[in-house]
């Protein structure tokens, strides 16, 4: 949330604008542990939202299940949905989020097609 | 008010089993058939008007040696090994395998906590303290949902914190912490 | 204590009385034939977090509700039994994550409480400065998102850019922003650094500055007041049977301050006010964060005075068989060497037995039930979290309210769903 904020601004990379729905967004950037009940919603968001699309996985919970590797937690939302950039971090600094949003413009600049057409989901 | 009067105040609750008075708190043991009676005993006479929360326990393996741990070599460690580290005493055995406390607190010129108690086996239930206290409704389903205790009376006891379709009691001693083992970049 | 009657407020109990925490839809308005069951899904913007709310409308005032959670059950309770006393340390702060310190401190007194070690004063006034700075941030944090939530978008960028300034200096002190796990069982993980209290100080000189203009921007706007006044009414009786806390409970009426009236840490030693007001509604709970901004304000400054007085102080106990020995001393004293041996590779053990600590985050009661076996990990620990008590009072404060202003009076619960779930 703090990339937002002035300070950090992540509107200077264009990126300021959150979008509601998930219809009208590009890109989405799953932030924090997912448990197993929540991956069902975040799979529906994912399928809703229209081609071509980005998945940015903040933070180490959301990478890999982090430091909770238990009952509850998926390990890594790259499980169930093809993540392009894992941003490291817990919890991961503004700017190590920026930094994430930046490779992946450049990812996107040099011709890599998003994560869907090269891979699926972990196994 | 002093532990003198807040003791004797304790001793006019119904259907206390047993006092304990440990790191400048009172636990009331209280017998689970008449833990509604003794809890508005404590509303109404005393003025316990605030319930803080609801927690269960599972003594499951209480002070069985040999409870191993991540800490020590692949075939376990006992942790009761005398020559560690101080208290090599293996811990006062519990009544019966779950507790419910019930920590209450006294919102007003006088300001004071108790926790009432309740021991129960397998397969037993106690009585709901929704009618006492509303906030009672969340904390006895989530006691119900992590660790299985029944509570009678609930108007509406399922599943809260994990999915409705999950099965067993997470909290459980028995039941295992889960994940996944980690895998190593490097080996195959 | 004073508590307002209830008449002020509303007469009798709204607390539904089949379920407490459902608000039913009156059965004959299911014959009329007009209620719509809309799923504000656990993936909304205005949600605060992954809470679902089942809501029953009719046309657009609410009939009925259900608030449904358990989305971002993470089962701290029950890692938190695998790992060691001093490991475990790192997992509450991510409980509430907007209120980590609170979190990790009711953890470490409850552990400090079992064991029986006394803490240093120059770590029990530096703990206490950091939960204030804690609420600061929380708050501010609170104003943004709640502002925004209610069309105040302007409000987000200021709140956080304080925000910033807070973190700033929780990452001065614990080197990261937050999750800092700087509170240590015996006092603080590591000596407080030099100019910090001038940078505190520096930072409270600007910020009652600030929040006098967050009140100039939202107190008196005919919107906001619109938006707020009046609105999620919540009795102090109601208000206590429902097990409400802090901000919640002081806006209903009820004097009462975890921090005034069971203090702990050195609370009884500074000088501030409880803010109190009596309307129950929306506008009385912003009106509480507000004020609690400048009284923490207030605390801080007399804790960075008291800090100054103590500087070169410990910041540590002096337990060998709990807290590590300064690593000077490795090279001379064998003793030395196996305490830091023995707590490097097993952990401390604390002795058998069950505490209960609660204190005021700025959620509100926040506790912490631990049962220790006298082994190196803690055998339950259960927290008790102000967001899951909150939340339970959806279905009493929402009654009479629009589709509109549901979201405005969720907010003003103020609830964290890692709170809430754990």
């Amino acid at each position: 949330m703090s990339i937002v904020s002035s300070r950090y601004d992540i509107a200077r990379f264009g990126m300021e604008r959150f979008s509601s729905s998930p219809r009208q967004a590009d890109l989405l950037i799953v932030s924090g542990r997912v448990t197993h009940k929540m991956a069902p919603a975040i799979r529906q968001v994912y399928d809703q939202m229209l081609e071509p699309k980005w998945v940015i996985a903040m933070g180490a919970c959301a990478s890999s299940g982090g430091m909770f590797n238990n009952y509850t937690i998926l390990q890594g939302v790259d499980k169930i949905l093809p993540v392009d950039i894992h941003v490291p971090g817990c919890p991961p600094r503004p700017e190590a989020l920026i930094e994430g949003i930046v490779r992946l413009h450049e990812k996107i600049r040099a011709g890599i097609p998003p994560a869907y057409e090269i891979r699926g989901v972990a196994e | 008010m002093s532990n003198a009067r807040l003791r004797l105040a304790f001793e006019a609750v119904p259907g206390v089993v047993e006092t304990r008075e440990a790191y400048a708190e009172t636990t009331l043991v209280v017998d689970p058939a008449r833990l509604v009676e003794a809890c508005t005993h404590l509303r109404d006479e005393e003025g316990f008007n605030l319930l803080s929360d609801i927690a269960a326990t599972d003594y499951f393996g209480w002070g069985e040696p040999g409870v191993a741990g991540y800490i020590g070599t692949a075939a376990g460690r006992d942790l009761h090994e005398p020559g560690s580290q101080g208290l090599a005493q293996v811990p006062t055995p519990k009544p019966k395998r779950f507790s419910v406390s019930y920590h209450l607190l006294r919102v007003g010129d006088d300001p004071a906590r108790v926790r009432v108690q309740v021991w129960l086996d397998e397969g037993e239930a106690v009585a709901t303290l929704v009618p006492v206290w509303p906030a009672a409704d969340w904390f006895e389903r989530e006691a119900w949902d992590m660790v299985g205790v029944r509570f009678e009376g609930h108007p509406n006891l399922v599943r809260i914190l994990m999915p409705d379709d999950w099965e067993g009691h997470p909290l459980r001693k028995d039941y295992p912490l889960g994940g996944e083992p980690v895998r190593f970049s490097g080996e195959d | 204590m004073t508590v307002v009657p209830s008449t002020r407020i509303y007469e009798g109990t709204r607390i539904p009385p089949r379920v407490p925490t459902i608000l039913d839809v009156d059965p004959h308005k299911h014959d009329l034939g007009d209620i719509l069951r809309v799923n504000f899904g656990p993936n909304h913007p205005s949600t605060h977090g992954v809470l679902r709310l089942i809501v029953d409308l009719d046309g657009e005032a609410i009939a009925g509700i259900e608030a449904v959670i358990g989305y971002l059950h993470t089962g701290f309770e029950k890692t938190m039994e695998e790992k060691s006393w001093w490991k475990s340390v790192t997992y509450p702060a991510r409980i509430d994550y907007l209120g980590f310190h609170a979190n990790e401190l009711e953890y470490v007194l409850a552990i400090e409480k079992l064991l029986g070690i006394d803490v240093p004063r120059r770590a029990t006034w530096a703990r206490m400065a950091l939960a204030e700075l804690n609420r600061i941030h929380s708050h501010l944090v609170w104003l943004g998102t709640a502002a925004l939530e209610l069309g105040a978008i302007s409000m987000f960028w200021y709140a956080f850019d304080d925000r910033d300034a807070v973190l700033d200096l929780f990452e001065l002190a614990g080197g990261t922003r937050f999750h800092t796990r700087y509170v240590q069982a015996g006092g603080l993980a590591e000596d407080l650094p030099p100019g910090f209290t001038d940078e505190v100080r520096k930072f409270c000189a600007a910020m009652p500055k600030s929040v006098d203009e967050y009140e100039a921007i939202l107190d008196k706007q005919k919107i906001w007041l619109e938006r707020t006044k009046g609105i999620g009414l919540l009795s102090a009786e109601d208000a206590l049977a429902l097990g409400q806390s802090g901000p919640v409970l002081r806006a209903s009426g009820v004097d009462w301050d975890l921090r005034k009236n069971m203090p702990y840490l050195a609370y009884d030693e500074v000088d501030f006010d409880v803010p109190v007001y009596a309307n129950g509604d929306v506008y009385d709970r912003y009106k509480v964060h507000m004020d609690e901004m400048r009284e923490s304000v207030r605390i801080v400054l007399q804790c960075c005075d008291q800090l100054d007085e103590m500087d070169g102080e410990p910041w540590i106990a002096d337990d060998r068989k709990v807290v590590l020995p300064p690593r000077h001393e490795l090279h001379t004293s064998m003793e030395s060497l196996i305490y830091h041996f023995k707590i490097v590779t097993e952990g401390y053990r604390v002795p058998e037995g069950e505490v209960y600590v609660v204190i005021e985050s700025p959620r509100g009661e926040a506790g912490c039930y631990l049962v220790s076996d006298g082994g190196a990990r803690p055998w339950r620990v259960k927290f008790r979290a102000p967001s899951f008590a909150a939340l339970q009072a959806t279905a009493t404060v929402v009654q009479g309210a629009l589709i509109a202003d549901m979201v405005a009076v969720a907010a003003s619960l103020d609830f964290i769903m890692g709170d809430t779930d754990r």
